[in-house]
């Protein structure tokens, strides 16, 4: 499968301490968020992706290429860390051309990449300023943009929009979208689950070293089987829909959403509350609109991993 | 190699080379090179206030004197035969010792020092009483003394301890120096392989050590010569071999950074802390003089020492342990000595390169 990133039966023990545990994963093209508590494995799993650190078992490929050869990985991949520090001394453009002249990029071709690189993330007027006099938001940015440099298939990002402004986020998240409508593998870790829920095309979800959940949103919600699925109906008269609604055998519980313009209901099996829906007489009762409620990360890793350690 | 690892490789050398060139906690390193320099310069400055008190006796002499009169001084000639030949004393010093012979009875014995000097070369005629006791040329060369000074500061300083802690300096901070400022991860996640990586700070830390011994061999060797009259110079470069010392000299300067640079390079690797490595290896070529035939091959100093020019003779009388570090008593051909080196380099840059895949970034652990 060389147009996946593999991990076939992957563990990494720190001494005894441990980092993941049997992954098994199979990573598609598109925005793929890694979801999980601090010292869950989200760290560990990157720095696994870009040979940073070895398996202590198991095989990773990143589209048919090992971890263990940086000359062909970091050809197509590149990666911002959450290590803040950076080569002493170095201005930001001096940063990021040394890590083109490191790929073996011709001078010039290097100096206008690198400015390229630096215009994406807005730090033109500050490139030739050193790096130890960066805030925390230029700094992830530099970061950002020596990731992005050369361009790469595949972008392994570390909570990349942690210390970005909102404008400077909504950049970013612009920017991943656009790369994983061209077809690139954008791997994201961050805490804030709005956000995952918004860009992602998928999620891994980690808890304590294993992973708990992967797929697409809504595929890993159906899979939670003992939590009802809730739906959120937006109608003119809810009360007289909710009593309607009862007929159906499928339904668990319903309250009036606090606007009195819509019921908020639990169902053991969405697909077939949905088919009877349709064939209940609503009697001129105006529905607006029939959405998941809970079919977000946040529900999703509320019922996987609990509520620890996130940002809503 | 192929083009692509050069052209990387010479990359490695422009980021590490700036750092190396202008870390402050590197500053050490050119004070260690520089102290052998600031010796001979004391030296030279010494030697030259020297020349130019002679040259003032020499003016305030009666007459000029060459070096065949100051050596007609001879015991037992009187202070009038003494007069006569050189002429009166430009330094004149004299003294009364008082000898006891019983109690409260003394002789008074007269001393009397005359000092002569041909512009460099300076007499010195000691008289009791009225003869001549002892006539003494100081010469102001002495190539063949001021060589063995040379190799013995050469040998004994600037390689053993110079050379071996810069090296230590430098080539031990080349990947562990990352680590602690945890920026190591900046190299392992760009393409290159880790043996070009390695490879390319080697001869970094090569390139930084050998300009700054080089040079600071260079200037030894012209602080050596600073004080030497032209003639003299003349004589000890193209008569006494100084020429081909320098050039020796220089070339056992690089030999030593390439071995103790890839000593210290895998020590860097295999250890987390220095000192361990360091104290180990000092002891290992310290003791290298007492171990058998085959565990000195396995050194560094050995072959160096196998190579420096000027053998520095051991004095009767010297003990045996410092004779032993002294003397080299089984030294290899210079072919054969080269060869150890790379030799040995070359096994501990196979042994870096293992090491070097095998690294992961972990800077929580360091």
């Amino acid at each position: 499968m060389n147009d996946r990133i593999i991990f076939e039966d992957v563990s990494k023990f720190y001494g005894e301490i441990l980092g993941v545990n049997r992954v098994n994963l199979s990573i598609p093209p598109g925005i793929t968020s890694l979801v999980g508590p601090n010292g869950s494995g989200k760290t560990t799993l990157m720095n696994l992706m870009t040979g940073l650190v070895k398996p202590s078992r198991g095989r990773i490929q990143v589209l048919g290429i090992k971890t263990d050869d940086p000359e062909r990985l970091f050809k197509i991949v590149g990666y911002s860390t959450q290590f803040d520090a950076f080569p002493r001394g170095l201005t930001g453009f001096q940063f990021i051309y040394s890590y083109l002249s490191l790929s073996g990029i011709p001078t010039q071709e290097a100096e206008r990449t690198a400015w390229e690189a630096i215009q994406r993330v807005n730090l033109v007027d500050a490139a030739s300023r050193k790096i130890g006099a960066y805030s925390k938001g230029m700094r992830q940015r530099i970061r950002l943009a020596q990731a992005l440099a050369h361009n790469p298939k595949v972008m392994v990002l570390d909570e990349p929009l942690n210390g970005l402004d909102p404008l400077a986020r909504a950049e970013m998240i612009a920017l991943f979208r656009a790369s994983a409508a061209a077809g690139s593998y954008v791997i994201i870790s961050s805490h804030i689950l709005h956000e995952v829920d918004v860009i992602s095309d998928q999620v891994i979800l980690l808890s304590n070293g294993y992973v708990v959940a992967e797929g697409q949103i809504q595929t890993v919600r159906n899979e939670i089987q003992e939590h009802p699925t809730q739906i959120l109906i937006r109608c003119d008269r809810p009360r007289e829909l909710a009593a309607k609604l009862f007929e159906s055998e499928y339904m668990i519980e319903a309250s009036i959403h606090k606007d009195d313009r819509g019921v908020l209901l639990k169902t053991k099996d969405a697909d077939r509350f949905y088919l009877a829906l349709n064939q209940l007489a609503l009697n001129g009762i105006q529905i607006e609109s029939i959405a998941p409620a809970d079919d977000d990360v946040l529900s999703v890793y509320e019922y996987l991993i609990g509520n620890e350690e996130v940002v809503r | 190699m192929n083009r692509l690892w050069w052209t990387q490789v010479k990359a490695v050398i422009r980021l590490e080379l700036k750092k190396t060139f202008f870390a402050k906690r590197g500053l050490w390193i050119y004070a260690v090179a520089a102290l052998p320099v600031l010796l001979f310069i004391a030296y030279a400055i010494a030697m030259s206030n020297q020349q130019h008190r002679s040259a003032r006796i020499a003016r305030d002499g009666e007459k000029p004197l060459s070096y065949q009169d100051l050596l007609a001084v001879k015991p037992g000639m009187t202070k009038d035969q003494v007069v006569a030949t050189l002429g009166r004393p430009p330094v004149d010093i004299h003294w009364t010792e008082r000898r006891p012979t019983g109690p409260g009875a003394f002789d008074e014995i007269q001393h009397q020092r005359f000092q002569y000097s041909d512009g460099q070369n300076d007499l010195f005629v000691e008289f009791v009483g009225d003869k001549v006791e002892g006539a003494n040329v100081q010469d102001a060369y002495n190539l063949g003394e001021d060589a063995i000074v040379f190799a013995g500061v050469f040998q004994f300083f600037f390689l053993r301890l110079a050379i071996f802690f810069g090296c230590l300096g430098v080539f031990m901070n080349l990947f562990r120096g990352e680590v602690l400022d945890r920026s190591l991860h900046f190299y392992f996640l760009s393409p290159v392989r880790r043996e070009v990586l390695m490879g390319g700070k080697f001869l970094a830390g090569l390139l930084a050590t050998c300009t700054i011994f080089v040079t600071s061999e260079i200037l030894q060797t012209l602080a050596f010569l600073w004080h030497f009259s032209p003639r003299a110079r003349d004589l000890y470069l193209y008569h006494h071999h100084g020429l081909e010392h320098a050039a020796t000299y220089v070339g056992v300067t690089i030999l030593a950074c390439i071995g103790y640079g890839a000593f210290f390079l895998v020590a860097g690797m295999l250890f987390r802390n220095p000192i361990i490595p360091a104290a180990v290896i000092l002891i290992w070529e310290a003791i290298n003089p007492f171990l058998p035939a085959l565990l000195k091959q396995f050194s560094v100093i050995y072959y160096l020492k196998s190579l420096c020019p000027v053998e520095i003779p051991v004095s009767p009388g010297t003990p045996g342990l410092f004779a032993l570090l002294i003397s080299n008593a089984n030294p290899v051909s210079a072919p054969l000595a080269i060869i150890g080196i790379l030799v040995v380099a070359f096994i501990a840059l196979a042994v870096s390169s293992f090491q070097v895949k095998r690294m992961e970034i972990n800077y929580t652990t360091e």
